[in-house]
């Protein structure tokens, strides 16, 4: 039988659909906030049955946003919460002593296998396991309050003087950002492609316009190579990072990312750490989705009537070409992802 | 006032260039006493220009100087050109009159003509001059009164516009200082002008614009003024050195160019007129024309003097919008012909040979090398191919065109870029045709280069290290091919072989109108000129480097990118 959802969960969906929350990070925020208020519910009476109500909620958000992986993201993070408060909570009560709080050690899951035969059963009511949940995802909460703050304050350490940056669109995390770096350093070129049919990058380069210290050039996405000789940095946003360290990024990001390799230009991608998904994706018809194509030719013009337009809203950048993540803990190198991975979430969370 | 408005230009000078200016005004003075014998130091262009007496020897070197000092100056401002320009024409309209050592009834026409409107501007000179801006004023001045008040003027504007903010008070003061003294000195020498503007060998073209000095001046000023308009310059600093494309300005009439050139001129610049064959095609029409309707001058030879006129609309042409290579390499064929025309020959048959080459250059370099090209790609074409083009090539068009009558089955993906969307074009030209076609723009060019087999990308020009200049996008369309293992081809021309050598898309390149990158009012950019830091680019071209291209198709060959100096070197008529 099929689950039916929550009501806040068809409120979130519609709000997303419609228009209504934007960007990551608020999608985040929201999908935490219902998370919260079931764990806060009477409606389950252990860890099993919880994790059973967050897996069904999260493939309902799955099904009817394919496209949005940070829901499914929050989700494991729950499920992890989850598995470590009982984990401890257990081992308190049969006072035996493990070490293994927070964090899975390499040798841990090397050695897991042997240890997860034993299962632990979480069906065992587990008393005062509400209100440890509700502590640990306070800091949940603060870390994704603060994680755009983080990512800002490593600009410093990426970005020197007189400086040419380019970057593409408008990622809220780069705004941050680079609005930083103007404010730290001096003479900074900002180059901003554009990103068509939607143009979000003009968005990007008005708001920046409004620092002090700095030349922002808007270029059509066509010019991209041709400056990239000039650019000493790429700087971009994306939607999300799959496991093995690609990008699933706005559409153009793959063109910024070949042209920056083929002259050499370090190309930096933010990533909170709730954009990590442990999805093994490596090309773009895995994801993609085609946006409305008006934009790109009108309706109502006569090669439109025969011709066929696509206009797709995202790239698969592969990890070769990215040289490095900087999220919300510090610098990544793209073969390190899948470690981070393993950090986030439980292995045996990673299929919902 | 003067020095207000020199203030609000020029608000920063060095000490150096004060010197300079102070040297100018020196020079200025020499030229005024030895206004009939020609000045011996050529420390500037404007200064040799004013010079009573100027033989042939002396405008060249005239020439060659305003080439070295723009080719120095960092700055060179579409202005500084204009001016530079208009002062080395007249000198050789100037040179040759006086050579003739005759004058036209029609030239003395003008020269009366011009001393009244010279007069004219003498009595109402002050006040006008303190009612404009001083560079109002010093443009205006040599305009009209080109032979005497050109020299202290010109210099000291191109002074101007060389420097920009912040500077000390003393040096404000100086600048201030010298700014009166060459005001003064040109009142007084327009006077002189005045009287002694017949005697000094007056210049043909000058006098006939000076029939209505005041309208031409106050209509064309606003445009040339680099301090009122903001987006003369590119503002971008990387592209300081390019000159942005203007939507207005300098289509004032100039009567010593032909119609058809200057309609020719407009379409240029208003890019109604666009592709390198097209603008080839439309220059050799207007050329065709001009050569129809040319009269040669009394006691002139037919070559000689065309040359000179083709030559003044050439350079027209180029102030409209820079030449595409096609065009230049036409003109230098056509020039070529002309100094390999037969001596003792009416004129009517020189122009027959002159238009049979013309038609002859059309038919073979255009028509025949797009078809030779067409027929080395229809091997290429084969069943169930999908063909990735960039943008509209007229080149591409016809040979889809070509393919389909073979009744191949085939399908075209067209990429496409903001702002100029041509590719719209050719969509509805293949639509027009039959073809199947898919249509992206660039950012989605890795969504559907995977379903093409062969990429064709047409050219503007193929430069002699290999490098492909075409439109802007067309070597991000060549990069992502390469990622994906698609193949590359260009079609090119070799009419479109130039001998230049570039590696980057900067350092030579063609700004179009920025304000094109704008989409409507609501758009952020909008109004993008007053928020000062914000700055919209549009470059024109890209290179395409030799290593992301599989191969060039030519009319002679399909080759690799690197043997375009052989091509060049084999077929020496094509490119100089």
């Amino acid at each position: 039988m099929k689950e039916q959802p929550l009501k806040e969960i068809t409120q979130l969906i519609h709000a997303i659909k419609v228009g209504l929350v934007e960007g990551s990070y608020n999608i985040t925020n929201k999908t935490l906030d219902i998370f919260k208020y079931i764990i806060m519910s009477k409606s389950w009476q252990n860890a099993d049955a919880l994790m059973q109500i967050v897996r069904d909620q999260c493939k309902i958000l799955q099904a009817a946003l394919p496209q949005e992986t940070v829901t499914s993201n929050i989700a494991r993070r729950i499920l992890k919460l989850t598995r470590e408060e009982f984990d401890l909570l257990h081992a308190k009560v049969q006072h035996f002593a493990d070490d293994s709080q927070a964090s899975l050690s390499l040798h841990k899951l090397v050695t897991q296998t042997s240890e997860s035969n034993v299962s632990v059963d979480y069906s065992v009511p587990q008393h005062g396991l509400r209100e440890a949940l509700l502590d640990h995802l306070q800091e949940v909460e603060t870390e994704l309050e603060t994680s755009s703050e983080n990512i800002c304050v490593q600009a410093e350490e990426h970005i020197h003087s007189s400086e040419i940056i380019l970057t593409l669109g408008h990622s809220r995390s780069v705004e941050n950002f680079l609005k930083r770096a103007i404010k730290k350093r001096q003479f900074l070129t900002i180059i901003v492609a554009e990103c068509a049919p939607a143009c979000r990058g003009h968005n990007l380069a008005a708001s920046l316009a409004s620092e002090k210290n700095v030349e922002i050039v808007v270029i059509p996405d066509a010019a991209i190579f041709a400056m990239m000789s000039r650019v000493n940095k790429v700087i971009i946003g994306t939607h999300s990072v799959v496991a093995n360290g690609g990008l699933r990024a706005a559409c153009g990001a793959y063109t910024v990312a070949l042209a920056a390799k083929h002259y050499s230009v370090p190309v930096i991608v933010l990533a909170p750490m709730y954009k990590l998904s442990p999805l093994h994706l490596c090309e773009q018809d895995a994801f993609n989705m085609v946006g409305c194509a008006e934009d790109v030719i009108p309706y109502d013009s006569i090669p439109a009537r025969e011709a066929k337009v696509y206009s797709p809203m995202f790239d698969y950048v592969p990890p070769e070409l990215v040289t490095l993540f900087i999220s919300n803990t510090g610098g990544h190198a793209p073969s390190y992802v899948y470690r981070l991975l393993t950090e986030l979430y439980h292995p045996e969370d990673l299929e919902i | 006032m003067p020095g207000n408005a020199v203030d609000a230009v020029a608000t920063e000078k060095t000490r150096d260039q004060i010197m300079a200016e102070r040297e100018a005004k020196k020079l200025a003075k020499q030229a005024k006493k030895h206004k009939t014998a020609p000045t011996p130091t050529a420390a500037t262009p404007a200064v040799l220009t004013t010079p009573a007496a100027p033989a042939t020897k002396i405008i060249t070197e005239v020439e060659q100087t305003t080439i070295t000092t723009k080719l120095t100056t960092t700055t060179t401002t579409k202005v500084q050109d204009a001016v530079a320009s208009k002062t080395t024409q007249p000198a050789a309209v100037n040179g040759k009159d006086v050579e003739a050592g005759e004058k036209t009834r029609e030239q003395i026409k003008a020269e009366r003509e011009a001393k009244k409107a010279a007069k004219k501007a003498g009595k109402g000179g002050g006040a006008k001059v303190e009612g404009i801006t001083q560079q109002l004023a010093d443009l205006k001045v040599a305009e009209k009164a080109p032979v005497a008040a050109s020299a202290a003027p010109s210099t000291t504007e191109a002074d101007q516009e060389k420097k920009k903010p912040a500077l000390s008070k003393a040096e404000r003061r100086a600048i201030q200082e010298a700014q009166r003294a060459a005001k003064a000195q040109v009142q007084t020498k327009k006077a002189q002008s005045a009287a002694k503007a017949p005697p000094s060998s007056a210049p043909k073209e000058p006098k006939l614009k000076s029939v209505s000095p005041t309208k031409a001046a106050t209509i064309s000023s606003p445009g040339k003024c680099p301090a009122s308009t903001p987006n003369v310059d590119c503002r971008v600093k990387l592209f300081n050195h390019l000159v942005c494309a203007k939507e207005d300005s300098q289509f004032i009439n100039d009567p010593l160019v032909h119609p058809s050139i200057a309609r020719l001129g407009v379409q240029y610049a208003k890019r109604t007129v666009v592709g390198s064959n097209a603008r080839c095609i439309a220059f050799l029409h207007a050329l065709r024309q001009v050569v129809y309707d040319f009269e040669t001058p009394a006691k002139k030879e037919f070559g000689r003097s065309l040359d000179a006129a083709v030559k003044h609309h050439v350079d027209h042409l180029h102030k409209c919008r820079p030449l595409a290579v096609s065009v230049s390499n036409a003109y230098k064929q056509f020039k070529n012909q002309l100094t390999q025309l037969p001596a003792d020959v009416p004129e009517t048959e020189l122009k027959e040979l002159l238009v049979h080459f013309i038609d002859t250059y059309i038919e073979n370099q255009i028509g025949k090398a797009a078809q030779a090209i067409s027929g080395f790609l229809q091997e290429k074409i084969t069943d169930g191919d999908v063909l990735l083009t960039f943008a509209c090539s007229s080149l591409i068009q016809f040979i889809c065109e070509e393919a389909k009558r073979r009744q191949v089955a085939f399908r075209v993906i067209v990429v496409d870029s903001r702002p100029g969307c041509e590719g719209q074009e050719l969509l509805r030209r293949l639509h027009a045709t039959g073809i199947p076609c898919t249509y992206v723009l660039i950012n989605a060019v890795g969504y559907v280069m995977a379903e093409a087999t062969k990429v064709l990308l047409g050219a503007h020009a193929l430069l002699a290290n290999g490098y492909v200049m075409a439109r802007t996008g067309t070597a991000q369309v060549a990069l992502v091919a390469n990622a994906h293992n698609v193949p590359v081809l260009v079609c090119c021309e070799t009419h479109k072989f130039s001998e230049r050598f570039q590696t980057d898309a900067i350092v030579y390149n063609e700004l179009s109108d920025p304000n094109q990158l704008v989409r409507g009012d609501k758009c952020q950019l909008s109004n993008w000129a007053a928020k000062g830091k914000l700055l919209p680019l549009n470059l024109s071209y890209d290179i395409t480097p030799p290593e992301l291209v599989s191969a060039v198709v030519t009319e002679v060959a399909i080759l690799p990118c690197t043997s375009v100096p052989v091509i060049l070197r084999i077929k020496p008529d094509i490119g100089y």
